[in-house]
């Protein structure tokens, strides 16, 4: 379990809060209740979207709690690359030396690795031939007639596939791959220095919408908080990592003296208890005139789980 | 025109709009909304020992048919009562129960706060927070009226006993929930036909009851 040096910066990309090492990733979820949304999917085919990878998407509010508590920076990506152009060009080719070299190391690995998986067919295989012959022998001793047929229905086969399986196995193995696989890294640490937060690439705490102090009340009890479109709520809240439990609310925000309307509590506790869950409506008792800061609301936070009474 | 009217068979009101009709006659200030909660609570749902708990400041704020909903500083009026069968039980507490082999009918009846409210009113989580405080200055000792607890044999007893142990720990540290209260909320739009819905609210994060 290593620890990523802190502040981890986030990419903020045209409007997005982006994350792009797995380490980081990993830390934040581990540590700071912190999930986000993977988005990376394959350039050539964006509708295969059920499972996503790198980057990760963060809501405003995570990129913003995060900053709060001095884990992370933000990070102008644009002007982060810049230094793109003052790498010496030196660097860039043995850089670009290297991609390659790793590429060519995937391509033979992948080679090696289809060669053996044809020999164990093929092998198998002939073990199969092998022991159906015998049989075929050993059945035969009883019956004259039909000995002959079995060896004379299986071996023109069993010709064409050797020829077929040694025909595509000379020839991949003995050529030098054609195609090398390109590499494409995720992070752009290793060529450039990692951002330093004294740099003025950094931006300042990202803008959070009004229900921000119940987000950060709700992560500060252990919560895990996901986006909440696909219930129509604000937030899904899960009580641990969303992939070990089943979310618990359904978590809406308003605030203290926001007009209600109470068929938006039943519509909300209804679908809450048909899909097995509550229905949270909370907010800060302090208004952002009255109080000095997000920090300040966050602790003003009360919250009320709605649940039908089955009466 | 007078003649045609005549002739057409006037209905009876039903017996709730002359409940509430005398109620206001008679000079009763609660609102049209609370009586008739306290009507379906007592007639629909068998609650017994039902008390209305007035503040006093609310009774421009819960007649929404007035369209005069704009007191939102006082809290609403409340009601309580003892429901027949048990309306809630905390599934950390149903797990108690099922290991000390508790039925909910072995209980003590628990006495239940009810907001009235009716749709299309007005509100907010103020409102519902007033609701909260204002629950916890009425807490009324049971005086032993209303359904008294089954007999049960000694062995039982000691397992209750142990259970009333236990609920007054939670109240303290919030195992169980911390306050509840039902919303019932009216069917007063177009159409309206007298429904009333109850939902349980609970202060702070309580974990859903099926899950």
């Amino acid at each position: 379990m290593d620890q990523p040096t802190l502040p981890i910066p986030i990419s903020f990309i045209s409007g997005r809060y982006l994350l792009f090492s797995i380490d980081d990733v990993t830390y934040l979820r581990r540590e700071y209740n912190t999930c986000g949304v993977l988005i990376g999917t394959l350039p050539q085919i964006p509708q295969q979207n059920v499972f996503l990878g790198l980057p990760l998407e963060l809501m405003p509010e995570e990129a913003r709690l995060l900053v709060d508590k001095g884990v992370a920076c933000i990070v102008d990506e644009a002007k982060a690359h810049d230094g793109m152009q003052s790498l010496l060009e030196e660097d860039r080719r043995q850089y670009l030396r290297e991609l390659e070299s790793q590429g060519l190391h995937a391509t033979r690995i992948l080679a090696e690795r289809k060669d053996q998986q044809r020999d164990q067919k093929f092998k198998e295989k002939s073990d199969k031939k092998a022991a159906t012959a015998r049989a075929a022998a050993k059945a035969g001793g009883g019956d004259k007639h039909d000995s002959p047929a079995t060896p004379a229905n299986d071996s023109p086969a069993s010709v064409a596939d050797f020829f077929d399986d040694s025909a595509s196995a000379k020839a991949s193995t003995s050529t030098v791959p054609e195609q090398i696989y390109a590499v494409t890294p995720t992070t752009s640490y290793p060529p450039l220095p990692r951002p330093s937060t004294s740099s003025n690439n950094i931006l300042a705490r990202p803008d959070v919408p009004l229900s921000y102090p119940l987000f950060a009340h709700l992560q500060s009890r252990g919560y895990f908080l996901s986006p909440g479109l696909r219930f129509g709520c604000q937030y899904v809240a899960y009580p641990g990592d969303p992939l070990r439990f089943h979310s618990h609310f359904l978590v809406v925000s308003a605030e203290w003296d926001q007009e209600i309307d109470l068929m938006d509590i039943i519509i909300g506790g209804r679908l809450g208890t048909g899909v097995k869950k509550g229905f949270l409506l909370g907010g800060p008792q302090l208004s952002r005139e009255q109080a000095e800061s997000e920090i300040e609301r966050t602790e003003s936070v009360r919250t009320f789980s709605i649940e039908w009474a089955g009466m | 025109m007078a003649s045609t009217q005549s002739e057409v068979p006037t209905l009876e009101p039903s017996a709730l709009t002359n409940l509430i009709a005398s109620a206001s006659a008679s000079g009763n200030l609660l609102s049209a909304t609370t009586i008739q909660v306290l009507h379906n609570l007592q007639h629909q749902h068998l609650w017994t020992s039902l008390q209305i708990h007035d503040t006093g400041a609310s009774q421009t704020a819960t007649d929404p048919a007035n369209g005069s909903s704009k007191d939102i500083s006082g809290a609403p009026t409340l009601i309580s009562g003892i429901p027949p069968h048990r309306v809630y039980t905390h599934p950390d507490q149903q797990l108690y129960m099922l290991g000390k082999g508790i039925h909910e009918d072995d209980l003590r009846p628990e006495r239940l706060f009810v907001i009235p409210t009716a749709q299309g009113q007005t509100w907010s989580l103020r409102r519902m927070a007033s609701a909260f405080d204002a629950m916890a200055e009425f807490q009324i000792v049971e005086d032993g009226e209303g359904r008294a607890a089954p007999e049960v044999d000694a062995e039982k007893a000691q397992k209750l006993d142990e259970y009333y142990k236990k609920r007054e720990e939670t109240l303290a540290t919030k195992e169980w929930g911390a306050q509840r209260l039902l919303l019932a909320m009216v069917d007063k739009g177009m159409g309206g036909d007298g429904t009333v819905v109850y939902y349980v609210v609970q202060e702070g994060e309580v974990k859903p009851r099926q899950n």
